[in-house]
């Protein structure tokens, strides 16, 4: 596969406050891929850095070859997009505005057009500042997907939209990927994130922290398994064993809580010493993994611990 | 401090609009009355202005015009209304700005009720207005001070409390009006529209006799009551008629309380977000679009960039259409019949005779020259639409709404010249209609006026409109829409003072170059002055140029 964004030590400032230091990443080409960061982390000023809405102080940002900067025209008519806060002219309809950006794209095919408002259940006939949030959301999402664009570019995409909606959201993006086209979306919602995206991109206060297959970045975090014995048994049977992180003992006093990097033999062959009533191994989310990057940044575990 | 009621944080956000609007007129009426007593120095130009006052008696009515207080309340009584501006766009926001900016609903979600949060904000607003009215009393104060004038401390005050009471009665307006109304411009566009409707029915009474009870339905006739500029005692003439009207003034409070009190009555019961339900016979009808049948939708104005921004600029075209050619159609009706008047005033008041001569060209034996005077407005009022366009481009880019635009394969340049052309092509039509509007007055009354002058004249606006708009674009390349338009509005003041009063103050020719007005010349007497017009479209040209060079290259920010 080819890389359809390369981003190569990305920096912006708004003066003397930080937006993104140095971040570099690929995505290819035919892949969904998530950009995952709490507020003001900077997705969004990476996303307005390739659609070249700001200029980069330091760094290059390709889409398809070509210089986000220099040749964005030509790189605009390869992407859709939807920003992360919808702003348009509230006095028209749903329908004019739809209309409006299929002829600034140079027109779009009418049929696919109303499959796209069928699918979202969205009422082109009202004006824009009639909508509910989702509803302009879902004008925003028609407007990116209604000229079939090779990369989808989609900020916070779901943001507003009910479950039903997401899941057809879910379909949409599905259907892009099989068709070999590319969608690069942020997010702060992890499951969704690990729902639709093959690779994914972690940023922390402006700088990337990890880049991976979602599979892979489940990978490098830790495992946790709780055992309950028939009697208490002492933690320092489990500290000290091959792959054994921390131990905790819960409030019933019989239960251990261990926290795993790496393989879980040892705690197994030495739980069998013991009268065991239940085990049970927790699959690691994102969730768990954003908020490990997160560790001892009180604020940022307190943000990261709202994400749904 | 400022943050810890919504009073004070109102008030805070006034604090550049006091400043501004307040010492702007304050320093209107301050020069204006130093000027008067080199005006009427002679008796005989004494009575030429008083004669003069009666033909433009439709204006204000003339009362004591030989002293300082009188003449600048008959001259600039009315201008002074231009202040009303202010608070009818700050009403209109007040409730409705906050609303489509969805910030009222976290306002609400405090534990103080609706009609409290609404007083409050509406307390901020009366103290901004009397703070204005404060201002403008003390620096028309020093101005009568400096003049001898007989008016004192106190009737200035009355003077700037009537001058907040009528800026009071329109905010209010403006505030009920909102609460009928989905977007806060359409509140003020129609006490706009009611504020000229007012002024023009308060004129009706001293123009057609016998017709007060028309002109007593228009707030600005319970304003003009009042002349606390004009003491009662000076002039022998009844005490009831001069000098400040209490009934005036309370019937203005009255007004302002009624309207007032009836929009925080309504905000309080209404959806926020909603407007009050109509009676179904003054509700427009609604064009109902089934889903299915909402596209394709097939509209000219969809096309393009170009074609999106003529449709954006239309209806506020039109309007500044309707009172820009309306303006200089009625001066051509009116001009001929104060020629007489005029040509007496120019013989016995010196000064005046030397600032019409360097205004109006001139040329005092012909009508046209009265016209030219009148004229120089027109560029003034273009340039104002210039402003609120400028404005316009400059808050789209602030709201992100240029975001989705510029994510198409539009080129910015193309963004932004699409937009210019779009206002480019208004202005162009209000100069082909104004002059279409004057010559159509011209043949109704029998003017005689040469042709290419008048089309001169009003065409030659156009380049004028165009460099306020370029300088607005170029200044949005850097500035916040609010600094901005701030900033335009008041290179648009500091042209007018320089130009309409520098003459009166014996400005040097290098200073009144640097105003604008003065490239427009006196196209009416002498024909298109081409070197001055091509000098102010390469400035024009020069300053779109570096806008454009700016906006390719800048962020485009929130």
């Amino acid at each position: 596969m080819t890389a359809i964004i390369e981003v190569d030590s990305l920096t912006k400032r708004y003066g003397s406050k930080r937006g993104i230091i140095d971040v570099s990443f690929q995505v290819e080409e035919g892949e969904v891929f998530g950009f995952l960061g709490p507020n003001g982390a900077g997705k969004t000023t990476t996303i307005r850095l390739l659609m070249a809405l700001l200029r980069a102080d330091a760094g290059k940002a390709r889409i398809a070859g070509l210089d986000v900067w220099q040749q964005s025209v030509e790189i605009k008519r390869l992407i859709g997009y939807l920003p992360g806060e919808l702003s348009l002219d509230p006095n028209l309809t749903g329908g004019q505005i739809l209309e409006y950006f299929g002829h600034l794209r140079g027109g779009i095919d009418q049929v696919y057009l109303k499959q796209l408002i069928a699918r979202l259940d969205c009422d082109p006939s009202r004006k824009f500042r009639q909508y509910s949030s989702g509803n302009k959301r879902k004008i925003g999402l028609i407007q990116a997907f209604m000229h079939r664009p090779r990369l989808l570019i989609l900020d916070e995409p779901t943001n507003g939209l009910d479950p039903l909606n997401q899941q057809e959201f879910d379909r949409m993006v599905k259907e892009v990927r099989d068709e070999g086209r590319t969608v690069f979306l942020s997010s702060h919602i992890l499951s969704e994130v690990e729902q639709t995206c093959t690779r994914v991109a972690i940023i922390r206060e402006g700088q990337l922290v990890r880049v991976g297959d979602v599979a892979e970045v489940k990978d490098i975090k830790r495992h946790e398994i709780t055992i309950t014995f028939a009697n208490a048994v002492p933690t320092e049977a489990f500290k000290t064993l091959d792959g054994v992180a921390q131990v905790e003992r819960l409030s019933d006093g019989q239960t251990l809580r261990l926290t795993m990097q790496g393989g879980a033999d040892a705690v197994i062959k030495a739980a069998a010493q013991h009268a065991v009533v239940s085990l049970t191994s927790h699959e690691p989310s994102l969730e768990d993994i954003f908020l490990r990057y997160y560790e001892g940044d009180g604020l940022a575990v307190k943000e990261a611990s709202h994400v749904v | 401090m400022w943050f810890k009621s919504i009073y004070l944080k109102t008030l805070r956000d006034y604090r550049i609009a006091i400043l501004g609007w307040g010492a702007g007129m304050g320093l209107l009426m301050y020069v204006v009355l130093v000027a008067v007593p080199s005006l009427v120095t002679t008796a005989a130009a004494r009575a030429a202005l008083v004669s003069l006052g009666g033909t433009f008696s439709w204006i204000a009515e003339p009362i004591a015009l030989g002293t300082p207080g009188g003449y600048v309340t008959w001259k600039y009584g009315l201008t002074l209304l231009v202040i009303a501006i202010w608070p009818l766009m700050a009403c209109s926001r007040l409730l409705r700005g906050e609303e489509e900016r969805g910030s009222l609903d976290a306002l609400l979600s405090l534990p103080r009720g609706r009609g409290r949060v609404a007083l409050e904000k509406l307390a901020a607003v009366w103290t901004a207005l009397l703070l204005m009215g404060l201002l403008i009393a003390l620096l028309a104060f020093a101005g009568g001070k400096s003049a001898s004038a007989d008016f004192g401390l106190f009737d200035a005050l009355l003077f700037g409390l009537n001058v907040a009471l009528i800026c009071g009665v329109f905010g209010s307006l403006a505030l009920l009006l909102s609460q009928f109304t989905q977007e806060r411009g359409t509140a003020s566009g129609l006490t706009g529209g009611l504020l000229l409707v007012f002024i023009v029915l308060d004129m009706v009474h001293r123009v057609i006799p016998n017709t007060e009870w028309i002109s007593r339905l228009s707030p600005v006739y319970y304003y003009n009551l009042s002349k606390p500029l004009v003491p009662a005692s000076s002039y022998g003439v009844p005490s009831s008629s001069y000098g400040t009207n209490p009934g005036g003034l309370l019937v203005l409070l009255a007004l302002s309380v009624l309207l007032s009190g009836a929009a925080v009555w309504l905000f309080a019961r209404r959806d926020v977000g909603g407007t009050v339900a109509l009676p179904r016979w003054l509700r427009l009808p609604e064009r109902a679009v089934r889903p299915e049948r909402a596209l394709p939708v097939n509209a000219w104005s969809l096309r393009s960039v170009y074609t999106r921004s003529l449709g954006m600029i239309a209806v506020p075209t039109f309007w500044w259409t309707l009172v820009i050619a309306g303006f200089a159609g009625w001066m051509v009706v009116v001009v001929k019949q104060i020629e007489a008047q005029m040509t007496s005033l120019y013989a016995s008041s010196p000064l005046l005779k030397e600032e019409i001569t360097k205004v109006g060209g001139g040329d005092l034996a012909t009508n046209a020259t009265i016209l030219s005077f009148l004229f120089v407005f027109l560029p003034l009022l273009l340039m104002a639409f210039a402003v609120t366009q400028a404005n316009r481009w400059s808050a789209d880019e602030e709201d992100g709404r240029l975001e989705l635009v510029l994510s198409t394969p539009q080129p910015r340049l193309r963004v932004l010249l699409g937009r210019f052309a779009a206002l480019t092509t208004a202005t162009v039509i209000i100069g082909v209609l104004t002059l279409a509007a004057t010559a159509l007055a011209s043949a109704a009354t029998g003017l005689q006026l040469d042709g290419g002058n008048l089309a001169a004249a009003t065409l030659s606006i156009i380049p004028l409109g165009l460099l306020v708009a370029a300088i607005g674009y170029l200044l949005s390349g850097w500035l916040r829409t609010a600094v901005d338009t701030g900033l335009l509005s008041f290179l648009l003041v500091i042209w007018f003072f320089i130009s309409f009063i520098g003459p009166d103050l014996n400005w040097s020719d290098a200073t009144l170059r640097l105003s604008a007005f003065y490239y427009y010349g006196t196209p009416l007497l002498h024909g298109l002055p081409l070197l001055n017009m091509l000098g102010v479209l390469a400035v024009s040209i020069v300053a779109l140029a570096l806008a454009s060079v700016r906006f390719v290259r800048k962020d485009i920010g929130r």
